[in-house]
């Protein structure tokens, strides 16, 4: 099969994506552990209703003093598909478009492995890291029953898969964008940019009446965005995410096929 | 017996930038072929081409017959491939590298990595960061020869070995061409080409000037032929004769030939006087090459 490609990038990347798995950790253990200092503090409450514009520029609609609420304002809705999103496009980006500009691809087109077997284990290492770095952090969340937060496993175990495909998503995005151009920097930046704007779309909209009806069209909408840590991630949202990743795979296939890699 | 490496009108263009232009190209099995040219001439470009790295705008390029574009991932499985600018993963070593670009459909020799081991006294347990890059190369030859590919394609090879590093290194692609492997050697020394290869293309500003073999070239270069003799020769006598260029006289008994091909007719005049001392340089491909490098047209550039 030629698995030792994947090998060597997950190999190459042990050490930086511990790193971010157990710094995100470390952030969900405290964001818990500080709970139940602030599970009474209405006057948190008060303030969103009173400002719900800012509230929404970080992702956080109702109340945060309930226990869903408060792990949604503090990690759901923002911090955990950021780092999530960092991870894989940067991943992204750097695996095809990284290793040409490094000039180190050429050893890999080398060898007898199709263009379409190299960008597949590429995909697969990036679905790794992705998941790889939330395991910990779901952990950590569970962890928070000693602390009042008494989330249902459903619904937390399927946010986070939601977290994970929109990390892919993108991540693939990426990954097409740098196997299509060889351009590691345009491949973040692009996709860093689409990632920023659907973000925007879907934590503003409820609050601009011109965008509700766009919202749909924002992956966040689909994974983070819809109260989805406290319902669960839906299948209509699975449905979209996965169709998201599928697209931006197939994409990726036939650009990096075109590609002329050069010297 | 069928070329190893064809091409047919190969040409690759970058937008307006300069790629290579109706290129054609045969090695015979078994052979060293050498590519020479200026650096930025197209050797890469056609050698990528080769690998399918890139995509010919038009015309075809075979490998052992097969179709470079469809059929790429079999060809690579018979080629070892050392390329222009080598650049490794940093903190691997040498053995990691091995491994893990051997891989199971293309299995390494033990052997034969244990023996260019040996040879080249190759570095494999450090993290490639801490090589020179003499040693880094060394580490990429290993990777281009440690599954005995039937065909080398070698970009610079040398760049980087000391200079006994090269003859071994030398020596070690007569041997491959002895055991009916072949050879594609791209590089800008004519030194190192002209030592190993049965054949030679130069390409310059992207289009093939010549191909031939090196006794070929050398027979069409001038060499400077001294003569003297006991008596007086009209210098005459041997102007006119084949493969003669030009006669400089030095006072009446002595003269310097320009002679290209054989010497046969000169020898031959020369034996009806009585001939006190005969000197030939050796052709000098240099001098062929740098006129081919400059061009025959003087600078008219239309290889765009």
């Amino acid at each position: 099969m030629g698995g030792d490609l994947a090998r060597v990038d997950l190999r190459m990347r042990r050490r930086s994506t511990v790193a971010y798995a157990v710094g995100l950790a470390l952030y969900t253990l405290v964001v818990v552990v500080l709970y139940p200092a602030f599970k009474d503090a209405t006057s948190l409450d008060e303030t969103i209703n009173q400002s719900p514009g800012l509230a929404a520029l970080f992702g956080v609609s109702g109340s945060i003093t309930s226990p869903d609420g408060w792990m949604n304002a503090n990690l759901y809705a923002n911090f955990l598909p950021l780092i999530v999103l960092m991870l894989t496009i940067g991943y992204g980006a750097a695996a095809l478009a990284g290793e040409e500009e490094a000039g180190r691809i050429d050893l890999v087109l080398a060898l007898p492995l199709s263009r379409r077997a190299i960008l597949l284990q590429k995909a697969a290492v990036l679905l790794v890291l992705d998941v790889v770095v939330v395991v910990p952090t779901v952990l950590a969340v569970f962890a928070g029953r000693a602390f009042e937060i008494d989330l249902a496993a459903g619904p937390v175990l399927t946010c986070t898969l939601g977290v994970v495909l929109l990390g892919a998503a993108f991540g693939v995005l990426a990954l097409a964008i740098g196997g299509g151009t060889g351009q590691r920097g345009g491949a973040i930046g692009i996709t860093a940019a689409l990632a920023a704007a659907a973000y925007l779309l879907s934590s503003l909209a409820p609050q601009v009446p011109a965008l509700k009806s766009w919202r749909p069209l924002s992956p966040f909408y689909w994974s983070v965005g819809n109260g989805q840590l406290s319902a669960g991630l839906g299948w209509d949202g699975l449905a979209v995410l996965v169709a998201l990743c599928a697209a931006a795979l197939v994409a990726a296939v036939i650009v990096f096929d075109r590609h002329d890699v050069r010297a | 017996m069928a070329a190893v490496v064809q091409t047919r009108a190969l040409t690759k263009r970058y937008g307006r930038a300069r790629g290579v232009e109706d290129l054609d190209l045969e090695v015979a099995p078994g052979t060293i072929f050498g590519f020479l040219g200026p650096n930025g001439a197209g050797k890469s470009t056609t050698i990528r081409t080769l690998l399918d790295f890139q995509r010919p705008t038009s015309g075809e390029a075979r490998v052992f017959g097969l179709d470079s574009r469809r059929d790429s991932v079999a060809i690579h499985r018979r080629v070892g491939y050392l390329p222009g600018e080598l650049t490794l993963y940093d903190r691997l070593t040498g053995r990691e590298h091995v491994r893990l670009l051997a891989g199971p459909r293309r299995a390494a020799s033990p052997a034969v990595v244990d023996a260019l081991v040996e040879r080249f006294g190759v570095e494999l347990d450090r993290p490639v960061r801490d090589l020179s890059k003499g040693n880094r190369q060394k580490v990429g030859l290993v990777l281009a020869f440690m599954h005995e590919p039937e065909l080398l394609v070698l970009d610079e090879p040398t760049s980087g070995l000391d200079p006994l590093m090269q003859d071994e290194f030398l020596r070690l692609l007569r041997e491959t061409a002895a055991e009916g492997r072949t050879v594609l050697l791209s590089s800008h020394s004519l030194d190192e080409v002209q030592r190993v290869a049965d054949r030679v293309s130069l390409i310059r500003d992207g289009r093939l000037v010549v191909t031939a073999t090196i006794a070929e070239l050398q027979a069409q270069v001038p060499r400077s032929v001294a003569l003297s003799f006991e008596s007086p020769v009209a210098p005459g006598e041997f102007a006119g004769l084949p493969g003669v260029t030009d006669v400089v006289a030095d006072g009446d008994r002595a003269l310097t030939l320009s002679v290209t091909g054989p010497v046969d007719p000169v020898v031959k005049a020369a034996a009806r006087h009585t001939t006190v001392e005969i000197t030939a340089q050796p052709a000098d491909l240099e001098t062929l090459f740098l006129r081919y490098y400059r061009g025959p047209d003087g600078g008219g550039g239309d290889g765009r």
